[in-house]
């Protein structure tokens, strides 16, 4: 698939989102403010707490929501306001795999490229590669509820990697499945990423698997600030342990804060 | 639904069912029978009954059903994909669905001449403003996780609608449809009950015109074998297109 040159890039500049509750109409600052540069090619693991607004961040990435204030720009462009311009550039992985129950996985998989209008052989052809090269060759033809979680994930992941997207978002998308399993998943993630030269961003409220990545790791506070940009291609190797404990102390001493208690309404 | 379920003999269905017609026997030995007849005289009456009648009733059934569920379908996408058409729209299903079955058949007797067409509105009047509720409930129903997934692939309108709001909608359809079918049957009854000649609500004017206890009886145990077997069939699409469901 043709590769738009920096289309994976992301740009955020004084980012700000506030919500405002239904029936009260009180403001809930989500995002705060955010400024940071995302490379073309980047993997990039944000790591923070129960909301300190990563979701509503990735849903900006994605353009399923709008800035309150300030600008999330991909390869240039607004995700939100230039919607159709990201169609086939841009895949997610969620929490849970949002699968179609009624499409089988490698119906499932093929749905993107439907979407994008290529003929059904091509369709059959990529869908049944990306299944293979996950292991899940022999289930093409299971739907959703007759596979296991990991199963269903890795079906999801399919679905994001067929269109082989110059940016690659993941939600949380291994944090409620087994060790063993989210760490296979986060490991075929990555290589998937780094082999198709993707821009890849997972959030994550785990530390460890924002470290596993290997990557960039931004750490988040409440309400949606930036309290660190770590990468860890530069950090020295055997000082992880350190860089954990240094993390911890950043998310606590965040928690602890009174400013930004768990609700985190709006202040301004 | 696993195999083993799907094709279980009805036992529960079948010993409560031979239970009640063992009753009605024993009822029939002490009750007079132009109150309760017997199941000969009921078995009787069957085999004089004019069974082109039931297909008529049935053709009526099924034709305005599709009638019905494509005007509920057409305007609950309408009102699906418009705001405003739903707001000036739904009032007025509420009305059409306030109005009693009986006010529907006065008025068609007033309205239309062709006995086809008092019964074919009376039926589609009383079954479409279902199929729209049920079909437009479904679609503002479907999940905002599956809806932002798809979105995140930039769908246009029409594939967002078919590749996930019309798939996610069928079964509240099938059930729309079973809902419907069993209203159907009992309406177009009533309906043909005012001016037709022709179907199982005519026989039953005329059985009661006769004082025929056991053909009114039979002309009924008809109408429920008829409502059984209809969803029998309903039964085996859901199961087929549906076969995805846990």
């Amino acid at each position: 698939m043709a590769r738009v040159r920096g289309a994976g890039a992301i740009e955020v500049s004084g980012l700000r989102k506030v919500f405002h509750q239904t029936g009260t109409g009180e403001a809930v600052v989500a995002i705060e403010r955010l400024d940071f540069v995302i490379a073309q090619g980047d993997i990039v693991a944000i790591v923070g707490q129960t909301g300190c607004g990563k979701s509503t961040f990735l849903n900006i990435v994605i353009g399923l929501d709008r800035p309150t204030e300030g600008r999330v720009a991909i390869g240039g462009h607004a995700p939100y306001d230039d919607f159709e311009r990201f169609r086939g550039l841009l895949a997610t992985v969620f929490q849970q795999d949002r699968l179609l129950p009624w499409r089988t996985a490698i119906d499932n998989v093929r749905l993107p490229l439907e979407l994008l209008g290529r003929d059904a052989g091509e369709q059959l052809a990529r869908a049944r590669a990306i299944l293979d090269r996950l292991g899940l060759g022999r289930f093409e033809r299971a739907y959703p509820h007759e596979l296991s979680g990991g199963m269903r994930q890795r079906v999801a992941l399919a679905r994001a990697f067929v269109i082989e997207p110059a940016l690659l978002l993941a939600d949380e998308a291994f944090g409620h499945l087994d060790e063993v399993t989210a760490a296979t998943l986060r490991r075929t993630f990555i290589d998937l990423a780094r082999t198709e030269g993707n821009t890849a961003v997972l959030v994550t409220h785990q530390l460890e698997e924002a470290i596993d990545m290997g990557g960039r790791i931004l750490v988040f506070g409440r309400p949606g600030r930036l309290l660190a940009d770590i990468d860890l291609r530069t950090w020295p190797a055997g000082s992880v342990g350190g860089l954990r404990a240094e993390i911890q102390r950043m998310l606590q001493d965040n928690a602890a804060d009174p400013r930004f208690g768990h609700s985190a309404k709006e202040r301004a | 639904m696993n195999k083993d379920e799907a094709f279980r003999f009805p036992r529960e269905m079948v010993i409560g069912l031979l239970a009640l017609a063992v009753a009605w026997q024993i009822l029939s030995l002490f009750v007079p029978p132009f109150i309760v007849p017997g199941w000969q005289r009921i078995g009787k009456s069957l085999l004089t009954l004019r069974m082109d009648f039931v297909l008529v009733t049935l053709a009526r059934v099924v034709a305005a059903l599709v009638v019905s569920f494509a005007l509920g379908l057409g305007v609950a996408v309408l009102m699906y994909a418009s705001t405003p058409v739903e707001r000036y729209g739904r009032p007025l299903v509420r009305l059409l669905m306030a109005v009693p079955v009986v006010c529907w058949i006065l008025f068609a007797v007033l309205w239309f001449k062709w006995v086809e067409l008092r019964i074919a509105f009376v039926l589609v009047v009383v079954c479409a403003p279902v199929f729209l509720v049920d079909i437009l409930d479904a679609m503002r129903g479907v999940s905002k996780d599956l809806r932002d997934m798809l979105r995140s692939f930039r769908p246009t309108r029409a594939q967002l609608f078919t590749k996930l709001v019309l798939p996610a909608t069928l079964p509240a359809m099938l059930t729309s449809w079973k809902i419907n079918l069993s209203l159907a049957i009992r309406v177009v009854t009533i309906a043909e009950l005012v001016g037709a000649v022709t179907g199982i609500g005519y026989g039953l004017v005329v059985a009661q015109e006769l004082f025929s206890v056991a053909e009114v009886f039979a002309w009924t145990l008809i109408l429920v074998v008829l409502l059984f077997g209809a969803e029998a069939v309903l039964t085996r699409v859901e199961e087929r297109l549906l076969r995805w469901r846990v």
